[in-house]
This record gives structure tokens, sequence and C-alpha cells, in this order.
């Protein structure tokens, strides 16, 4: 079965690309590495005129580690990101989590830049992204502009991302130091779903074992990847025992808003929410996972 | 649009439509059917062929993603009119009944082996995990591929 008949245009400057994204005679779609937008328009949900190939933009390929920044193009696949010892050394998290995403041949396909702007609510690095505190890099006719990750995603598949934008690049800080960090998630089938749950995790322990800095990333439990602030509220401070990994984990299924699907009920994914970021926590503060 | 690339070893020069997959270049375009079009979104795996020898599903990537790369299809795995260890350790170890997944396992065998020649059972089980068989699990195929490394060593 053939794709939707559209033009395929290949700009090799971003200016080029702008300027096709902004032309006005029907619709433009952006792809990256295909694994999210080629299924849409096989399965009819989008009928783009144009599709704008990001491909001939070398900068956009870099996984480059800048002073205490980490550098990721937009087209930096997942397969080199999880693979890159910049990654993997640095912000383990991060690499942990691209690791995880589908299939191998998807993450040879693949971007970090193609993940975050199909705004897959169970998308896999999305919580550790927001773990890190990334800032997405996006350019548009009027000049460039920074967006913090947690702002990024405005609503089921919807991004901050206004007509004419392209993203360009992620930009992730340093991890902190002494920071144990871990990404589990749980599908309910097979290895190439989406998550039913995602959880990401990130805690920083002063030197009696109180937790001063705790993130926690959730993917697949909202309509948008999100942070768990309530949890995180929960142990910062605590040297917690199992009773307050147990409370952390209540809070954030309280505060998650799960949807229903064919993977799993809303109340399912409330409970396996419960499980996982138990489980995480427990492996973070028992020291079975190190950054 | 004008493709160029390297297929199976040779150098190839077509055209194709901004528009079609590497499935239907390969299909459609050059008439190599070995590589088959399962469920069209990338979840099955049997349309699995090498880009630069990194396992790709030719029913996600588009054509021009491909340009100047050298691919391998099933077709490619033979030499000189002998099969790849792993198509004869397929065939020795029973590891195909209906064979539609087989070319998309043998390639994202043929990727693992590339990398690790001396793979786990759990490695070889991540390497195959986005290849669906739906005819006769996966205990067959999996040892398959490790009778192919360890007899390749």
């Amino acid at each position: 079965m053939r794709l939707y008949p559209f033009d395929l245009v290949e700009p090799d400057t971003l200016a080029a690309a702008l300027d096709a994204l902004a032309r006005l005679d029907g619709e433009a779609r952006l792809v990256a590495g295909g694994t999210a937008l080629v299924p849409m328009i096989r399965l009819g949900l989008v009928k783009p005129d144009r599709v704008i190939s990001l491909h001939r933009l070398p900068e956009f390929a870099e996984v480059r580690r800048d002073g205490g920044t980490l550098q990721l193009g937009a087209m930096a696949r997942l397969a080199d990101i999880c693979t890159a010892p910049a990654v993997r050394e640095g912000w383990p998290l991060l690499a942990e989590a691209a690791r995880r995403v589908a299939t191998p041949a998807i993450r040879v396909s693949g971007t970090i830049g193609g993940n975050l702007c199909y705004a897959e609510a169970a998308s896999d690095p999305a919580p550790a992204l927001l773990c890190l505190e990334a800032q997405v890099r996006v350019a548009g006719a009027a000049g460039g502009r920074t967006v913090p990750v947690v702002d990024f995603f405005r609503g089921f598949y919807e991004t901050a991302l206004a007509p004419g934008e392209i993203v360009t690049a992620i930009r992730v800080p340093a991890t902190p130091a002494g920071a144990r960090s871990g990404y589990v998630k749980f599908t309910s089938r097979s290895a190439e779903d989406r998550p039913l749950v995602g959880v990401a995790a990130l805690v920083v322990r002063d030197s009696s074992g109180r937790w001063d800095d705790v993130r926690i990333g959730l993917g697949g439990v909202a309509p948008t990847p999100i942070r768990a602030p309530r949890a995180e509220a929960v142990l910062r401070g605590e040297a917690p025992g199992d009773a307050t990994l147990r409370a952390a984990a209540e809070a954030a299924a309280r505060e998650a808003e799960p949807l229903s699907d064919l993977m799993g009920s809303a109340d399912y994914r409330r409970e396996m929410i419960r499980v996982w970021v138990r489980r995480l926590l427990t492996s973070l503060r028992d020291g079975a996972r190190s950054a | 649009m004008k493709l160029e690339l390297t297929l199976n070893g040779r150098p190839c020069v077509t055209e194709a439509p901004g528009h079609w997959t590497v499935l239907d270049l390969l299909r459609d375009g050059l008439n190599l059917m070995g590589t088959k079009y399962g469920c069209g979104e990338g979840v099955c795996g049997t349309c699995t062929v090498l880009a630069d020898g990194r396992p790709i599903r030719a029913c996600l990537v588009l054509a021009a993603h491909v340009r100047g790369r050298a691919l391998v299809t099933v077709e490619g795995l033979e030499r000189d009119g002998r099969l790849d260890p792993l198509q004869t350790a397929f065939a020795e170890r029973g590891a195909a009944q209906c064979g539609f997944c087989t070319p998309g396992m043998l390639l994202a065998a043929k990727a693992l082996l590339a990398q690790n020649p001396a793979p786990t059972v759990d490695d070889v089980r991540e390497a195959l995990a986005g290849n669906l068989c739906r005819c006769t699990g996966y205990t067959k195929i999996v040892d398959a591929v490790l009778a192919a490394a360890s007899g390749a060593r």
C-alpha cells in the first residue's frame, strides 16, 4: 500500500526549510526519521501535500558535549544517543531512556526531535528530559527561541510550536553531581509497545543521606509526559523509608490523569504508576542504579 | 527523483517518486520481492533491511533517505551461490515455518552478529524484539542465530 502522494522537499539549509514550511499552498509536514509521520500518513490521519525532509541539514544530526551541556541536534538518532560515550557517561538517564524506545530498527531511524514533536504522551525519552530539565531550541521566520521541555508539551499530541517553526536542537544541562537516576517502563504486551507507564527519576542525596534534589518524570499517564511535583515534594528533604516511598508513589498515582485505551484502563494505569514509581525509587535508594 | 545507492554490494542508479518508501523502491521499483510488506507501520519487522549495516524498517523509511547509502536485502545475503551461515542455520534448525518473517529475522540477526559476534540468548532476543513470528515461536529462531554465531567463530 502506497503512501498518500505528497511532494517531497529536501532543503539543504535551515532558511530553505523554513521557507518551504511557510508557504501557504496546501498542508506541509516535516519529516525526520519517519517512524511517526509515515504510519500517520499510511493510516490516513494526515494527508500532507508537501513533506519537508530535514535529513540534508548536517548540524541537525550532532550529538556533542559542549562544556557541561549536552547538545543534541533535532535529527540525532535515538540509536546514536543511547550508544554515544558522552551521553552514557554524562547523561546516563537519557541514554537509558533512549535505549528503551520501541525496537532496534526504530531507534536507528527515529530521532530525538521527532520524538518530542510527535508529543506522544507515552514517549520514553520525554520523562528523562523532563527530569534533566532540557531545553528545546526552536527556529522560526522571526528568529530563534528556547522552550523548557516542561513547557513544550501543551496537550494531547500538541506542542508549543507555532505554525512555521522547526525544532533545531535539544540542550541538556549537566546531570547534577552525585545524582542517581533510572528509567523503567512497563509494557502490557511486547517490546514494541509504547509504555503503559514510563517512569524516570533522578535523586541527589546530601551527606546525611537525605534527598535534597528529587525529580520524577512520567510517561503514558496523562495527556502529555509530566513531572510529578507532589510525589517529589513527599520525598524532598527525606531519607526515605519504605513507607515514604509508598507515599510518594501514591502521590504520583493521584496527580496523574491517566486515560483508558486498548492497552489498559485508567485504573490499571494508576495502579501500575504506584508499582513502578515505588520500584524505581526503591532501587535508587538502595543503590542498584547510579549516575 | 533520481537515487544513487549501493544495493547488495553493487552500484544502483534508479528513479522513484518522492512519496515512495524503501519498501516501494525495492519491491515495485527494483523487483526485489524478498523484502515483505507486513504491517506497514514498523511493528512486525518483516520488511527489515540493512542500511550501512544497521537495521531499518523499509516500510517507514523514505526512499530519499537511503540516497548514497549501502542497502542489503535478503537477496544480498548469499555469496557466490552459497547461503549465509545464518540462512543455513535457519534451514537446518527449522527456524522458518511459513517463512514470511524470515527475511526480516535474517537481516536483524545479521546486524547483531556484525557488531556482536558472540551474543548471549538475551542479546539475540533483544536484537529480534522488533521481529514478529506468528508460526513457530522464537525458540528455534534464537537457536539458529546462536548456532550461526558459534559456527562462524
